[in-house]
């Protein structure tokens, strides 16, 4: 009789766990259609794990970068871990999470991260947060990143924050239950419209140009993790116009790299080099660039890669070219089917 | 019977939590759909700029400006707005407000910017007029001002304070009781900030911002 109840008691509990765990997977967003960079992180995990360069940042490296650039022509095999306004802790923190995967010989970080010092905003949280796999570094990311109002147990359950979805629900999140589809090309967010940039406001006047402490010792920690792992770390600052980048700011960024002896590379430099046209390579008015902008300075960084770091041409491993042969139909078939709709639009 | 009761109990119990779960009780997820809380409380009136009319007379200033900085005031004094306003041809521009109105009355701007915000979709637009620029959020249907930036001499806060005036009259003008940080004193009025930038002395930014972004 004692067993029965036991018995029952437990089925019970598990109808409840299973039914909250359904609930929560139908309630969370997907970020298949809208706003698909919320699916850029947990993308990773579904990689083979073998990168010679990975990338860390917001979204000046996902929107600027393109890994098969740096393959087609380079035989450099790249991942980006990017994320919207991914702050400099949290790269830091998926930077340890990557190195529990893989031990890539390049990591590069961009800079404009540095800019803020203290948690900002919860949905950007949520976007980088969320993809990634439980371990100490999300834990410690969490706690690093979370604003005043947010809650530790609203990410571990996700659907004490996301319960109200229900009257948002579409046929999306039943499709893209347990399984999403892959939105970028190895991290990097494709688009191929263009949209001139124009009347792009200088900087306003700010009370102090100082990268905050917070900032830094999470720049340093970075700097020292590349070191225990003997990975090269270059810093870069993408040649977005806009947010401004301050004179201030590039002096903090050289005298940084110089002291730590690292490779710093400000792309707003070198408009010329790289053949940017802000009137032709950018989607949104110059704060990212498109396919042709991103295509022209991952070009130029691919040859920085061969010829300065001496990164080895991938292009002999069967294992490897087959892989990238896949990655090759999906980036031109996201590129035709973009350049279609655009035609359609017109 | 008993039994009965229990499981009776056990299931409403259950159902309970889980239409809880689901109706919920939580914050606001409007950050979350990248939509923004626009708090505009319209809002409580204030006395604050006519207080600061009087102590504005006494500066040095070209008689034109006086009489300008007067009739500013005045309306400051006499209609109530929400914190600190900015005017320009007697057109109010007040933190939170909608935009399309303000920028409809203003005219065609010198130069017009918009940034899509990372990953969500809507607009931060600037606007840039002579002397300052208006900067837009976007909210469900409509864009609202987030701040006006003071961009030189040749406009002044209703209360007559201008970039390049000295601390003294910004103190004089606006009292002392402000949060101060390094080089920014910090004005705080119904949920939002009038921003002054300090350096050795003198004002060299003003900024009227929102408390909402």
């Amino acid at each position: 009789m004692k067993k029965v109840k036991i018995g029952r008691a437990v089925c019970t509990i598990a109808v409840v766990l299973i039914s909250l765990y359904l609930l929560q997977k139908l309630l969370m967003p997907k970020y298949v259609t809208d706003v698909i960079e919320g699916a850029l992180i947990a993308e990773y995990y579904e990689e083979e794990k073998d990168h010679d360069v990975i990338f860390i940042g917001d979204c000046e490296v996902y929107e600027n970068f393109s890994p098969n650039v740096l393959w087609d022509e380079y035989g450099i095999n790249s991942y980006i871990r990017g994320s919207a306004q991914q702050l400099i802790w949290q790269s830091y923190y998926l930077l340890e999470d990557t190195l529990r995967y893989e031990k890539p010989e390049v990591v590069v970080f961009n800079v404009l991260a540095m800019k803020y010092n203290e948690p900002q905003k919860e949905a950007y949280n949520r976007m980088t947060l969320e993809g990634m796999k439980w371990s100490m570094s999300k834990v410690k990311s969490i706690q690093a990143s979370m604003t005043k109002e947010e809650h530790f147990l609203d990410y571990v359950f996700p659907i004490l924050r996301y319960h109200s979805r229900w009257s948002e629900l579409t046929a999306d999140d039943l499709k893209y239950m347990f399984r999403t589809k892959k939105v970028s090309h190895n991290g990097y967010y494709m688009r191929v419209d263009v949209k001139p940039a124009e009347n792009v406001p200088g900087g306003k006047v700010l009370a102090d140009y100082q990268f905050g402490d917070n900032a830094y010792d999470y720049l340093d920690k970075i700097t020292q993790l590349c070191k225990e792992n003997d990975i090269q770390l270059i810093l870069i600052k993408a040649p977005s116009l806009y947010p401004y980048w301050y004179d201030e700011w590039e002096q903090q960024m050289e005298d940084y790299a110089e002291e730590n002896n690292l490779m710093y590379i400000n792309f707003l430099k070198l408009i010329e080099e790289t053949g940017l046209d802000f009137s032709t390579d950018t989607y949104d008015g110059g704060l990212h660039l498109n396919l042709s902008g991103a295509e022209k300075i991952t070009r130029y960084f691919g040859q920085v890669l061969k010829e300065e770091v001496g990164l080895s041409d991938r292009r002999d491993e069967q294992e490897l070219v087959l892989r990238w042969q896949e990655k090759q139909k999906f980036y031109e078939q996201d590129r035709d089917e973009q350049l279609e709709a655009l035609q359609n639009n017109q | 019977m008993k039994k009965i009761n229990m499981k009776k109990a056990n299931v409403i119990v259950v159902t309970g939590m889980i239409l809880a779960m689901l109706t919920g009780c939580g914050q606001s997820e409007n950050v979350i759909s990248g939509e923004v809380n626009n708090s505009t409380n319209l809002s409580q009136k204030e006395e604050n700029a006519g207080q600061s009319q009087n102590q504005n007379q006494n500066e040095n200033q070209s008689q034109n400006q006086n009489q300008n900085q007067e009739s500013k005031a005045e309306n400051a004094a006499s209609e109530s707005y929400k914190g600190y306003a900015f005017i320009s041809k007697d057109v109010v521009i007040e933190m939170d407000a909608e935009a399309a109105p303000i920028i409809e009355a203003l005219g065609e701007p010198l130069s017009y910017f918009e940034a899509a915000s990372c990953a969500f979709e809507g607009l931060d637009k600037i606007y840039t007029y002579s002397g300052f620029e208006i900067n837009t959020y976007p909210g469900k249907d409509k864009d609202y001002i987030s701040s006006v930036i003071l961009k030189d001499d040749s406009v002044t806060t209703v209360e007559g304070v201008a970039i390049g005036d000295s601390r003294e009259k910004l103190e004089q003008v606006y009292g002392t009781e402000c949060t101060v940080e390094e080089n920014l004193m910090i004005y705080e009025k119904d949920d939002m900030k009038l921003r002054f930038i300090v350096k050795d002395g003198v004002i060299e930014a003003i900024e009227y911002v929102s408390n909402v972004l």
